[in-house]
């Protein structure tokens, strides 16, 4: 398989992104929508990356990235470091916390680990909020400097696409990799993954620490863009709506926490009423539950193999069985 | 010394509501093996409809509303059990769902205002502990209901059959046990008993929009501290949380008084005790 | 004697219920040593003892002289101790490739951080691991599946991407679990013919099964579990006429031949 074959999805992310962004970035609520919305991106795609790859129903991102946006503002504001020296802390603070509970419950059942996030989520939004002499409390961190080559927020609409991008990239090799396949034989037999060499809470673990990561740098990225940072900015219940996000793409696809996104957070901002945000969530996540789990994503792939199979069966192609038969 | 009493009981008192949330969470995964994250929302949606109608009547709306909800619910469920979903994380994720359509609800109908209804704003004072008697109140009746349910589960054939369904789903059926009318049955019961735990956060400390999952968590960490399994553990798990956060609020901090029940929560699924087990295992 | 797979004195209990009680076996390369007992005599618990899926309570287990006793199931297999599952559950649209590639995981150099960086090494790695799954699937005549989902193999082409998979890690010694369960007659044949290929190269293989046939076609040796002991020990043709071995293993049934079809 060539390079191009496999990065197909950052490609078709990046194209949509070329073409897309240079419209949108015309308008100035649309560039600002389309930072914000790439922000929430990244933050359904750590919620793919957990819960699509290494099973962990996660409902700990936005704490994860309140850490990345925190290490933002106190790192620049308190202790006056450049812009961009953050980001190291952004990604490494979340990993640090999210590995060794993770390593604590990833042997746990599937739904004791969900809960194991929720309360790692609030522990961290209960100390940020109460930390006040470094934290700034309920009243949280305002002036948060700009990157600084980016100031204008079409500028920040482009660094954050393109660190979608950059993500995106990244998630797409780790699923073409070794780990990546050792993930997906993980979330569906953790015995069979053990017997191909894989320590399973160790490898759960790790990529649950990437997908915390991911999710500070959309907290950095968002300290920067928004200049400030409160409890309020990234709470619990953005933590769920991420993972509604994810379910509603299609979490086990590396471009369904994408699309889920763009489909509830992109068309709530043309509804009227933005306390009917979660009305319209929940029933989106219990409809796709409904009709399809696997989410929107998984839906265009079973129509796909359908159309697919329908070919080959006209065609006349050799079919499994066949194959199977003249094997000698 | 004194101190200490007083937070001891106040945080028994306190505890008890989280004993009502607590009970059917154990019953439901006893019976289904999932999560039913919507019950924090049940106690909201019962609390905001008794408030706006007040009285009895609103109290009876209140429950009926709770009810409703969790009605709704079960039948998700069980949608979701007859396109051959077995899967209790989905569940979960389900609930979740319609946690945020009843919070996002309560937020565009009532808007961001608290719920709040006091009744009873006596208190006994017991040498120099100044108890409130809306919070005796809650206790007594979380023991009550308790109680009942306990007796039910012990003593009764519905009991028998949730204990039978409990074990082995599956032989059950074939037993005829109406296993999936059971599971609805218990979704209900959250559903009755959340409300319960809501009206009676109305008339004590009250309840806005952003409460259910702190409640559902509190609850969640009631029902497991002394393992999942009977609904009287449920009880002692409430008291023993109440207590606890009480106790770190009284010595400690106010933050670690909030974090209290999400500790409790890690401790005690990574120390994983026996009564857990069914909870915390399933992996190699 | 330190060469070879080595379990001696294997103990284990669940909660007060003594699964196994002092079983010795050894599985010298190039050999396949039968494992068979009636159900709940043992022969999983042992299986998944050597494994590293049970943690003995007594006992010691070594390749090549090397202790691996308690280790965990993913230190056993890089020490060179590989298995197959009965009826492993994969996500039905993986390749027949992909799976086999993923039984290479213990011999993955490259790092988590080298991976999701798409780094060089990591990219000739990967070429380098397919390169090793298709020779292996080469070998077993598995080639022209290279593509086909696993969710549409039939039950004995299943199997067959088992042993592959165990195999590509560069497996030294061969656990099979019950491997003839539920395939048609042809299949078996198909499955034993590799096995013994297996053998041949130099791997040595401990087969746990019911299917006597099976049992008789490939296995020097066989040792046969009850109620947690070794019964009896020595050549399938031996095994077969000791009378503690039939009136327990076959008691029931009372015929061989009946047994060799329809147990299970």
């Amino acid at each position: 398989m060539s390079f191009v074959a496999r990065r197909g999805n950052t490609l078709v992310l990046a194209i949509c992104v070329l073409i897309a962004l240079p419209v949108v970035t015309r308008n100035a609520v649309w560039t600002d929508s389309a930072a914000l919305l790439g922000i929430y991106a990244l933050l359904a795609l750590s919620v793919g990356l957990s819960y699509g790859q290494a099973g962990i129903l996660t409902l700990s991102q936005a704490a994860f990235a309140s850490l990345g946006a925190y290490a933002a503002a106190i790192c620049t504001v308190r202790w006056g470091w450049p812009p961009l020296a953050d980001l190291p802390v952004a990604l490494l603070l979340p990993a640090l916390i999210a590995f060794p509970v993770a390593r604590l419950v990833a042997r746990l059942s599937p739904l004791a680990t969900a809960l194991s996030t929720l309360a790692i989520g609030s522990i961290i939004a209960i100390a940020i909020r109460s930390a006040d002499d470094f934290t700034g409390g309920y009243m949280g961190i305002a002036g948060v400097p700009s990157i600084g080559f980016v100031k204008a927020p079409a500028s920040y609409a482009w660094l954050i696409w393109a660190m979608v991008v950059i993500v995106v990239f990244l998630y797409e090799n780790l699923c073409h990799s070794a780990y990546g396949r050792a993930l997906n034989v993980l979330r569906f037999d953790q015995a069979r993954a053990a017997a191909d060499g894989v320590n399973p809470p160790m490898l759960v673990s790790a990529a649950f620490a990437i997908s915390s990561s991911i999710a500070g740098v959309s907290g950095w990225l968002y300290a920067h863009y928004i200049s400030f940072v409160s409890p309020e900015s990234l709470d619990a219940h953005l933590s769920i709506s991420a993972l509604l996000m994810a379910v509603v793409g299609g979490a086990e696809f590396i471009l369904g926490p994408i699309l889920g996104t763009l489909l509830l957070d992109g068309l709530t901002r043309l509804l009227p009423a933005a306390e009917l945000q979660g009305v319209y969530y929940g029933i989106a996540l219990i409809v796709i539950l409904l009709v399809a789990r696997r989410g929107i994503f998984g839906l265009i792939e079973g129509g796909l193999a359908q159309v697919r199979q329908l070919r080959r069966s006209r065609s006349g192609e050799v079919t499994a069985l066949e194959i199977e038969a003249s094997r000698p | 010394m004194i101190h200490f009493v007083e937070y001891v009981l106040r945080g028994a008192l306190a505890g008890a509501i989280y004993a009502l949330l607590a009970a059917p969470m154990s019953l439901l995964f006893a019976t289904a093996r999932t999560i039913d994250f919507a019950v924090g929302a049940y106690a909201l949606i019962a609390a905001a409809v008794a408030a706006t109608i007040g009285g009895i009547a609103g109290a009876e709306a209140g429950l009926a509303a709770a009810m409703l909800s969790a009605a709704i619910m079960s039948l998700i469920f069980v949608g979701l059990k007859r396109l051959g979903c077995e899967d209790g994380i989905v569940f979960a994720l389900a609930s979740f769902g319609l946690s945020a359509v009843i919070e996002s609800f309560v937020l565009w109908y009532w808007g961001a205002r608290s719920f709040i209804v006091s009744y009873v704003a006596a208190s006994w004072s017991l040498g120099g502990i100044r108890l409130d008697q809306q919070g005796l109140f809650n206790l007594l009746i979380a023991a009550i209901v308790v109680v009942i349910l306990h007796v039910v589960v012990r003593h009764s054939s519905l009991g028998r059959m949730m204990r039978a369904s409990a074990v082995n789903a599956v032989g059950a059926t074939l037993a005829a046990i109406p296993v999936e009318g059971l599971q609805m049955g218990v979704y209900l019961a959250g559903g009755l008993l959340a409300g319960l735990a809501g009206l009676l956060v109305l008339y004590s400390a009250g309840i806005d929009f952003t409460a259910p999952l702190g409640l559902t968590l509190s609850g969640f960490g009631a029902a497991i501290v002394f393992g999942v399994g009977s609904p009287l553990r449920c009880l002692f798990g409430g008291i023993a949380m109440g207590v606890a956060q009480a106790l770190a609020s009284g010595y400690l901090s106010e933050a670690l008084s909030a974090m209290t029940p999400f500790l409790f929560i890690l401790l005690v699924l990574s120390m994983r005790p026996a009564d857990t087990e069914a909870l915390a295992g399933g992996r190699p | 004697m330190s060469g070879g797979l080595v379990a001696k004195g294997m103990e284990v209990s669940f909660g007060g219920v003594r699964a196994l009680r002092g079983v010795d076996i050894v599985v010298s390369p190039g050999a396949v040593m039968g494992l068979i007992g009636r159900n709940g005599s043992g022969k999983s618990t042992l299986f998944n003892c050597i494994t590293g899926f049970v943690r003995p309570s007594g006992g010691r287990v070594s390749v090549d002289g090397k202790d691996i006793t308690g280790m965990r199931p993913h230190q056993v297999v890089a020490k060179g101790v590989g298995r197959t599952f009965q009826t492993p559950r994969l996500e039905a649209r993986t390749s027949v490739l992909t799976a086999v590639t993923c039984g290479l995981y213990a011999s993955v150099r490259s790092s988590l951080v080298g991976a999701l960086f798409g780094s060089p090494w990591a990219m000739r790695e990967e070429r380098l691991l397919r390169e090793r799954a298709e020779a292996e699937m080469e070998r077993l005549g598995l080639a022209n599946l290279r593509h086909v989902e696993v969710g549409k193999l039939s039950l004995g082409l299943l199997r067959l991407v088992e042993v592959a998979r165990c195999l590509v890690s560069g497996a030294r010694f061969v656990m099979l679990d019950e491997p003839a369960a539920g395939l048609t007659s042809v299949e078996k044949d198909k499955l034993a013919a590799e096995v013994r290929a297996v053998a041949a190269r130099g791997l040595g293989v401990l087969l746990v099964e019911h299917n006597i046939d099976m049992v008789r076609q490939l296995c020097r040796s066989v040792a046969v579990l009850e109620t947690g002991n070794v019964l009896c020990q020595g050549t399938p043709d031996e095994v077969l006429r000791n009378d503690d071995v039939i009136r327990s293993y076959l008691g029931a049934l009372g015929d061989i031949e009946d047994a060799a079809g329809g147990w299970q």
